[in-house]
């Protein structure tokens, strides 16, 4: 080879929107929509029980968490061993999840134990038991891990933001405190589960290898039970935008400070979401992104920095995290101001904005590269009503937006006045 | 160009895949999966921290952060990636550091010319070798000092080998050695370790076979071959008493940490060695689990796995001790449970359920094309890439005979080494 061949890059082009067809949607018996993706060569299925049962819909501080990890802790036929002990016979990696608005079982299996497995899904989730004596033990275990927690720059930072952001009383906002753990009933769970964990409130995302047994199964199983009622969602205002002072908060010997900053947002339902993606991932979404380039790589203050957008079902956030030598802190935190104010007052240039075009198609690509990862990345639009058109609409800004555009969104979304500040460091 | 193994793919779970190697030594593995868009590049060199000296410890792993900082002819190694679509990430272990991206197919050739660059040679400058020292140090306050615990594994590890360099973690043995690394040590680590002969370059995805060699032969071929000269490493000397360390920290809850000596990662003992640790830890019914938390309620959580290190690595067991449980008592009854083992062969339905699981935790890993690639160079690694198609097999022929004389070849007292985290508060 020429040396003068490997100072230029080879030919790269633009990733295409992989084809997305379907997806298959139908609906069981009783009305539990499943949503079906089939595909790969491997053997296995992932299914994922999806119940409107989050945090949000809890009167008691960590009942839906509790409900949530208490499901393989017995079940009217079986006990806790019996339950765990079969999901490890047959290899399945289950993974029991609770989020501020959804919460179930997301479960791999080999293909061939279904029938099995949809069976033990179906005790967990339907017929748990909720022992009182492995309830004060896994409150016992929480307030442990609470400790912990407290303990991390990085978790109370956490709090302190989510709490400013949404106020203390909406459920996105609610801090845990060690008195919760001692406040919560037996009957609160029993409660929260008949009430949240009923066909009605469910839908099913099911990916990978499905053979005609497990579709069989999965409607013999999860059809026939009775639907149950809609668990209506309460809403909640957020707190008045106010500018609210820098909320600092010592923690004794620490080696670094941890710096939060951010707002609440729009979230996926939103027609200027897909363009807000774009902004975020040129200001730290991505390895070359400014905050990065910026605070890591020129300057070394940190081992990494990071913004993103998410959403929630009744509100977005934006959030700039990063975990900075102590000394560097102000620094840091007005570098990051610095990158902010950039966004909306200086063009970017057309190199940079290839970048982030090129990178974030390719992450579209990987999003739904194999049944498992497309399963994930269809949960997370089907969770806001949105279909595989969100990633389309998602696509086409990647490649329209101008800088211009993104100037205007800057203007719009990333006001300072609206922004939290969160220090926790020495 | 040697071809030296060819595994054709005859069943829908066999992993198809050819070995070649070039004249200058590197080793490249080519697996073809059409059902992908993309293609998942792995280049791993044998250059872990074992190869350095204990006085100045770190290099190995600062080193893998400077092999983004420019090569001979590119400047920067993440822009042109990025435009390409990829996305990549590295780790340093104690044996290996190990470079790995995905890509969108149709621009391979963006990831050759940028790995090709480097292997001929990285670009360390003054001011890169800075911040990333930098970066490095920040990296080592978050995950090592700033955390609550996190410094256990540099005790155990310290305390358990006497001469062998697994006596540091990656990282390095202590803060202080990163700041006095300067660029020749740097330059002696790349003369050394970064050489085609000392590396596999493993590529898996949308690429057909004889043109994946045609352009690794197209961008390696050429690279200098000459030998690196390693560093020797000493062998431990076997641990002929019990060791015993404890510590006092500002943490919230006591933690007991025991680690054995194991075998290295490519002896016929390791697979048992595995299967026994996940008879004691592998999901909710490992023994651990529910004897010592769901029914003594001793631990809040406890965990154990082995370090899989190529040479002689650790079986660790670390547990987290519930509240109110004397320390004392919580060792006594981690160690009946671990006597157990060597007094009992397992149940033969234990043994089933450990096989299945490695069974379907290989399978559902090779889904995506990306730990395909990671999971070929580690088997590669370990000796014989085709272990990826073999491995389930040997894993079934094992038997609970075999676990109890292993347990009792390497779970002896004078074999384990204890360190006592204790609580300042409690």
């Amino acid at each position: 080879m020429k040396p003068s061949e490997r100072k230029i890059q080879p030919p790269a082009m633009i990733a295409r929107m992989p084809e997305l067809a379907g997806p298959d949607i139908t609906f069981l018996p009783n009305g539990v929509p499943v949503c079906k993706i089939a595909s790969g060569k491997e053997d296995i299925i992932r299914a994922d029980f999806i119940f409107r049962a989050g945090q949000v819909f809890e009167k008691n501080h960590l009942t839906s968490s509790c409900v949530n990890m208490m499901l393989n802790e017995g079940s009217e036929d079986m006990t806790a061993e019996e339950v765990n002990r079969r999901l490890d016979f047959f290899g399945a990696v289950p993974n029991f999840f609770t989020e501020k608005d959804v919460a179930g079982l997301s479960i791999a299996f080999l293909s061939k134990h279904s029938r099995k497995i949809f069976g033990l899904c179906h005790d967990m989730l339907f017929k748990p038991v909720f022992p009182d004596e492995e309830l004060r033990s896994l409150l016992k275990k929480r307030l442990q891990w609470h400790d912990v927690r407290q303990e991390r720059v990085q978790s109370v930072a956490n709090d302190l933001y989510f709490e400013s952001v949404f106020g203390s009383s909406h459920p996105y906002g609610r801090v845990t405190h060690r008195e919760d753990f001692s406040l919560l009933r037996r009957e609160n769970l029993v409660e929260f589960h008949k009430r949240h964990y009923s066909p009605a409130n469910l839908s099913i995302v099911i990916a990978g290898n499905i053979t005609r047994e497990a579709e069989e199964c999965l409607a013999s199983v999860f059809g026939t039970l009775k639907a149950g009622r809609i668990s209506p969602a309460q809403e909640f205002s957020l707190p008045a935008y106010s500018s609210l002072p820098r909320i600092e908060k010592h923690k004794e010997g620490a080696l670094q400070s941890a710096i939060r900053i951010g707002s609440a947002t729009i979230n996926k339902r939103n027609s200027d979401y897909p363009g807000l993606k774009v902004v975020d991932t040129l200001l730290g979404g991505y390895f070359g992104s400014r905050l990065m380039k910026n605070i890591r790589e020129d300057k070394g203050y940190t081992y990494g920095i990071h913004s993103s957008v998410s959403s929630y079902d009744q509100s977005g956030y934006m959030l700039i995290s990063t975990e900075v030598g102590s000394g560097y802190t102000e620094k840091a935190v007005s570098e990051i101001h610095h990158e902010i104010n950039r966004l909306a007052t200086e063009p970017v240039g057309i190199k940079e904005l290839d970048i982030v075009r090129n990178f974030m198609m390719g992450e579209l690509v990987r999003m739904f590269d194999g049944p498992f990862a497309t399963a994930e990345s269809f949960r997370s639009a089907w969770e806001f009503g949105l279909g595989y058109d969100y990633f389309k609409k998602l696509a086409a800004r990647i490649v329209s937006i101008t800088p211009d555009e993104i100037m205007h969104l800057a203007k719009t979304y990333y006001k300072q006045e609206y922004f939290v500040e969160v220090v926790v460091g020495p | 160009m040697l071809s030296v193994q060819v595994w054709r793919s005859t069943s829908s779970e066999m992993i198809g895949f050819e070995k070649k190697v070039l004249e200058n030594g590197l080793k490249v593995i080519v697996h073809e999966d059409r059902q992908t868009p993309l293609v998942a590049m792995n280049v791993v060199y044998n250059a872990g921290s074992k190869y350095e000296n204990e006085g100045l410890t770190g290099i190995a792993h600062l080193m893998e952060h400077l092999m983004f900082a420019g090569s001979m002819n590119i400047p920067d190694y993440d822009t042109p990636l990025q435009m390409a679509g990829g996305d990549n990430n590295a780790y340093t272990n104690n044996d290996v550091a190990d470079f790995y991206l995905t890509i969108p197919a149709e621009n391979i050739e963006t990831a050759l010319w940028l790995e090709s660059d480097r292997m001929i040679k990285p670009k360390v400058t003054r001011r890169s070798l800075e911040i990333q020292k930098k970066v490095v140090s920040e990296e080592f306050s978050q995950r090592y000092l700033n955390q609550p615990y996190g410094d256990a594994m540099h005790l155990l590890r310290k305390e358990a080998y006497i001469v062998h360099p697994y006596r540091w973690p990656a990282i390095g043995m202590e803060l202080s050695h990163i700041d006095r690394i300067e660029l020749n040590d740097i330059s002696d680590f790349i003369r050394r370790h970064y050489t085609p002969s000392n590396a596999i370059l493993t590529l898996a995805g949308n690429i057909e076979t004889p043109m994946a060699f045609d352009l690794v032969d197209k961008w390696f071929g050429d690279i200098n071959g000459l030998p690196g000269n390693k560093n020797p490493v000493m062998p431990e000397p076997v641990q002929q008493k019990a060791r015993r360390i404890s510590v006092e920290r500002d943490v919230p809850s006591c933690m007991i940490y025991k680690a054995w000596h194991a075998c290295a990662r490519n002896e016929d003992d390791f697979r048992v060695l595995d299967l026994m640790t996940d008879i004691l830890s592998g999901g909710e019914s490992g023994r651990l689990y529910e004897i010592l938390v769901r029914e003594k309620k001793i631990f809040s959580e406890i965990n154990a796995y082995l370090t899989g290190d190529l040479e002689p690595g650790l079986i660790v067991c670390y547990g987290k001790v519930m509240d109110g449980i004397v320390l004392e008592k919580a060792e006594e009854e981690l160690q009946a449970v671990i006597r157990r083992l060597t007094v009992n062969e397992p149940r033969e339905n234990e043994m089933e359920k450990v096989k299945n699981r490695f069974e379907s935790t290989t399978r559902m890993s090779n889904i995506s094309v990306l730990s395909k690639v990671l999971n070929l160079s580690g088997y590669e690694l370990a000796g014989d890439a085709n272990l990826i198609n073999r491995e389930t097999e040997r894993y079934f022929e094992i038997t609970s005979g075999q676990v109890l004389k292993t347990a009792r070849e390497y779970l002896m007292d004078e074999n384990c080494t204890t360190l006592l985290y204790r609580s300042a508060n409690r």
